[in-house]
């Protein structure tokens, strides 16, 4: 039997954890950031850079490459940004995470401050996550209170203020540039790279921006013997343990910890308990909305980012939605293609006028207008979104436009033929 | 400089430039709707996709590259015109037409319209669109330009513009995803003296003038370059005139003086060129108690008459101009006294003038001098003072003659009253004012937007005008007026053009040393020995959002 590994959410799954920062402390916490602070900021990239972990957001870029990126002896301030506007449709593992035990985060985002500069770093909470934002800001003050924050803590030298910053409620602001404009007090829209934030970010000054999952992972991998036993959870290139947010039709959906290298079948059967009223499988969309669906007769492949890119899909930010024999995929679809409508900055014209018009196209099969020629309208229209755009929200509402069409084409066939 | 390839060919770029910016200052085409060269770059339309064949490094770009953003490398290759780009730019073309209301038939811009041309050009030529079209509608944004909304094409440069420009920032983008629309804010109307230029930037019909609405088909309009004479900042304009009717004035880009920029007022003065009514549209002769028509030659044989009379002393001769003269009408009546009276008795009004001081550039652009050639005055050291002091000792003397060219002195009432009892004035001049009246003879000049000559800007920037429309049949340019005159009472220089006063003019006064008229060019050119600037550096004040 398939069972979780359990390095993130060693406290969460812990009935009677505390988590408060004595409850945190009492499980070794900081002690990472105890060592951190015992080593010099480059060697603290290194070592990220030597564990292999990938950012958790969706891209799956080495966070220690990204951090090595930023611009040095510019005379700015270096800024870090946890991500935490987790917005991808079917995606709840940060919030998890802030809600059950968020000094474990925060501490991740202590040393990746200390290896990066940083003395002020931010929180960009997506503003819907109430809960998770006063967990937050009373762990934020627990650890002022304690002094783990603001002046010299531990004795370090080290000076850093965290800020909690809610959103506003845009999914676009987890691009990270637009999340950077939408946390400078500007109208949240992507902005053009180059300058990648490594350079000019926040303010204009050096920023990285990670995920609060990739953050999360930091305490383990300097804990003792921490990046060898996280390289060996999973294939090379791919380490690490991810949390997957499974949803959808199976028995037990919910957030698991897995290691890389378990197949997608055994998260949909063993880990989620099976297909929801021992129906059929029809389909998965493996790692959020907008990664290209895959039938059921492709999901015996590895849960890793290169497994699934090798296939033509991609793990995204690993959030898996299952569906079963009696979904309608063209309503499916439908939905889909009105989140990007409705999300779509809007400001570079591809995805503008794309996003509304694939929405319009699907809708008028669900009206029973579809034909022949509007099916392949959607395809074209698909295809002219997917890398003509500003940032990834126009390939992310692309792929899956795409995928459907390709895979269940006789789905929307059913619409225009039947009516 | 370092050099890429467009199609094959070197092109030199700065360190740190962008394709487009590089290409399209080599004379390349490469179409573009949000890039603007004075604004900042947000490469959201999309229509300058490029295919970059090399980046430097002999591997290709993994897709379509937008020419605004990439920044030139050496060894870069580009190439501009291939399948690939041709299918891009024509996607982007079918997205931004599938909600266009392609209302060109009743719409302003069409014919200036980059979104026309463009279609024209790259478009497939159909659309596969079939749902009704967005509808933003239409905004009344205050006075100068109208908002037409279902035409925008979310370029966003409007928006730019009154953030990175005027700074006034009461222009935005609402709403998201296929609603984004530009407003104003909280629905008041725009306050910014530059409106006019949100209608030149903008590449589609969204935003245009209001005073040239439905009033020609741009492609009717006969283009000449001149400048702006609303002020001493001396924008370079282009006239646009149909039938001998001018219709606008429009910015032309130069980097020394106004950038791409013109502010509305200047925009406004084209209604001055097409004033009729209190135009004097023949030369005037006092016969009697009244001013009556009479032809030129008796004009100019009544002045020498008159003239050999009087017999004046040099302190008994009085020349009067304003600072609308050119350059080269300045230094004529000069010569004309100095050599026909051997007189230096020639006066321009010097009120103090103050000039904005701010970080954003084009608030600098306005002046409260609204004269076009102070500082050619200035240089040719013609006199005046603030008080008039010098000017009021000579007119307390005895006066014989006095010349008036254009409207100077306005409102001195007072110095009116002593020169209109001396025996002999004459007035060169294009409207009807107080002057033509209490004058003797009235010989009838051109406006600017009719006649060539020089202008000296605030900077000391020497700039030409070219003629636009034509001017009234019985009228004749001043410097020519002048010069006729001066031939008239027997002196022996006598000029045919305006490059030839220019160039005399070179050789005689110091300020132009140097210069010739060939040299000036479309740009101008700045003259070498600056003369003292009287203007006053303020800052203005900020409109309150």
């Amino acid at each position: 039997m398939l069972e979780e590994t359990l390095v993130l959410f060693k406290n969460i799954r812990n009935p009677k954890y505390d988590k408060s920062l004595a409850g945190y402390k009492k499980t070794g916490g900081f002690k990472s950031l105890k060592k951190v602070f015992g080593m010099k900021p480059e060697e603290v990239v290194q070592e990220v850079k030597e564990s292999g972990v990938r950012g958790r957001g969706g891209a799956g870029f080495p966070t220690g490459l990204k951090w090595s990126f930023m611009a040095k002896g510019t005379g700015k301030p270096s800024y870090l940004v946890a991500n935490a506007d987790e917005s991808e449709p079917g995606t709840c593992k940060d919030r998890e995470l802030m809600l059950k035990d968020p000094h474990l985060f925060l501490e991740g985002l202590m040393i990746g401050s200390y290896a990066v500069g940083c003395h002020h770093a931010y929180v960009y909470v997506r503003g819907e996550f109430f809960p998770a934002i006063k967990t937050l800001n009373a762990a934020v003050d627990e650890l002022y209170a304690d002094g783990l924050l603001g002046h010299d803590p531990l004795g370090s030298g080290f000076n850093l203020d965290i800020t909690i910053h809610t959103g506003a409620g845009a999914y676009i602001c987890g691009e990270e540039t637009a999340l950077l404009d939408s946390l400078e007090g500007k109208r949240g829209q992507p902005r053009v790279k180059p300058p990648f934030p490594a350079v000019s970010g926040f303010n204009g000054c050096p920023t990285s921006v990670n995920n609060v999952e990739t953050l999360a992972c930091l305490p383990f991998i300097f804990s003792d013997g921490g990046v060898e036993s996280f390289k060996s959870f999973g294939p090379q290139n791919n380490s690490g343990t991810h949390l997957v947010s499974l949803s959808g039709h199976v028995n037990s959906p919910g957030v698991y910890e897995l290691r890389m290298d378990v197949s997608m079948k055994d998260i949909i059967y063993e880990i989620g308990g099976g297909i929801l009223n021992g129906k059929k499988l029809k389909g998965v969309i493996p790692g959020g909305s907008s990664s290209p669906v895959m039938k059921a007769d492709e999901i015996d492949v590895l849960y890793n980012f290169d497994d699934l890119a090798k296939i033509g899909s991609m793990m995204g930010s690993a959030a898996m939605m299952v569906f079963d024999e009696d979904t309608d995929v063209v309503k499916l679809l439908h939905r889909i293609t009105r989140f990007y409508a409705h999300e779509s900055c809007g400001q570079c014209t591809p995805c503008r006028e794309g996003t509304h018009w694939s929405r319009q196209i699907v809708r008028d099969f669900l009206n029973g207008n579809g034909s022949e020629e509007k099916l392949k309208r959607l395809d074209r229209v698909g295809g002219n979104m997917l890398g003509t755009t500003l940032c990834a929200l126009g390939d992310a509402a692309a792929l899956p436009i795409q995928s459907f069409v390709n895979k269940f084409p006789e789905e929307f066939r059913n619409y225009y033929a039947t009516t | 400089m370092p050099v890429f390839q467009i199609d094959g060919e070197p092109v030199e770029y700065e360190p740190g430039e962008k394709v487009l910016s590089a290409a399209l200052r080599c004379g390349k085409i490469i179409p573009h709707y949000c890039y603007h060269p004075g604004m900042s770059i947000v490469a959201t339309c999309r229509m300058c996709l490029v295919d970059v064949i090399d980046l430097g490094n002999g591997r290709p770009a993994p897709k379509l590259q937008t020419a605004c953003s990439v920044d030139a490398t050496e060894g870069m290759k580009i190439e501009t015109f291939n399948q690939k780009v041709e299918e891009g730019r024509k996607l982007v073309n079918e997205f931004l037409l599938i909600n266009h209301p392609l209302d060109c038939p009743i719409c302003d811009q069409s014919g200036e319209c980059t979104l026309q041309d463009y279609s024209f050009k790259y478009g497939s030529g159909k659309s596969e669109m079939d749902y009704s079209k967005r509808v933003n509608g239409w905004r009344d944004i205050g006075t100068f330009v109208a908002l037409e909304r279902n035409r925008c094409i979310q370029c966003s440069r409007c928006d730019r513009f009154t953030r990175e420009i005027t700074g006034t920032n009461e222009f935005g983008m609402f709403n998201r995803g296929h609603e984004l629309a530009v407003d104003t804010y909280t629905d008041r109307p725009m306050t910014n003296k530059f409106q006019g230029n949100m209608a030149d930037i903008c590449p589609v019909g969204a935003i245009t003038e209001k005073e040239f609405r439905f009033k020609r088909r741009v492609w009717k309009l006969k283009k000449n370059h001149s400048i702006c004479t609303g002020c001493s900042t001396g924008c370079n304009v282009t006239i646009e005139h149909d039938r001998n009717e001018v219709f606008r004035l429009k910015p032309h880009e130069n980097q020394n003086v106004n950038k791409w920029w013109l502010c509305d007022e200047g925009r406004l003065t084209y209604r001055k060129m097409n004033e009729k009514k209190s135009r004097i549209n023949q030369p005037l002769g006092l016969i009697g108690e009244n001013l009556e028509g009479i032809s030129w030659e008796k004009a100019y044989g009544a002045i020498a008459e008159r003239i050999r009379e009087l017999k004046p002393l040099p302190q008994e001769v009085l020349a009067l101009t304003d600072t609308h003269a050119s350059n080269e009408e300045l230094f004529l009546i000069q010569k004309l006294l100095k050599e026909g009276f051997s007189s230096e008795n020639i006066f321009c009004p010097f009120p103090t003038w103050e000039q904005s001081e701010s970080d954003f550039f084009i608030n600098t652009l306005i002046t409260t001098d609204k004269t076009p050639n102070r500082a050619g005055a200035l240089a040719l050291h013609i006199k005046g003072d603030q008080k008039n002091k010098k000017l009021k000792k000579v007119i307390e003397g005895e006066l014989k003659v006095v010349f008036v060219l254009g409207n100077p002195f306005e409102n001195e009432l007072e110095f009116k009253e002593i020169i209109k009892r001396t025996q002999l004035v004459i007035h060169i001049g294009v409207f009807h004012n107080s002057w033509s009246e209490m004058a003797d003879v009235v010989l009838p000049g051109q406006f600017y937007s009719e006649k060539e000559g020089t202008y000296t800007n605030k900077n000391q920037r020497v700039q030409s005008t070219e003629i636009a429309v034509k001017a009234l049949r019985r009228t004749r340019p001043e410097w020519q007026i002048i010069s006729e005159l001066s031939q008239a009472l027997g002196h022996k220089s006598s000029f045919e053009s305006i490059p030839q006063v220019f160039n005399a003019m070179a050789l005689e006064a110091k300020a132009f040393t140097g210069i010739s008229f060939d040299k000036i060019g479309g740009l101008g050119i700045e003259l070498t020995k600056n003369t003292k600037d009287p203007g006053k550096k303020v800052v203005p004040e900020m409109t309150a959002i």
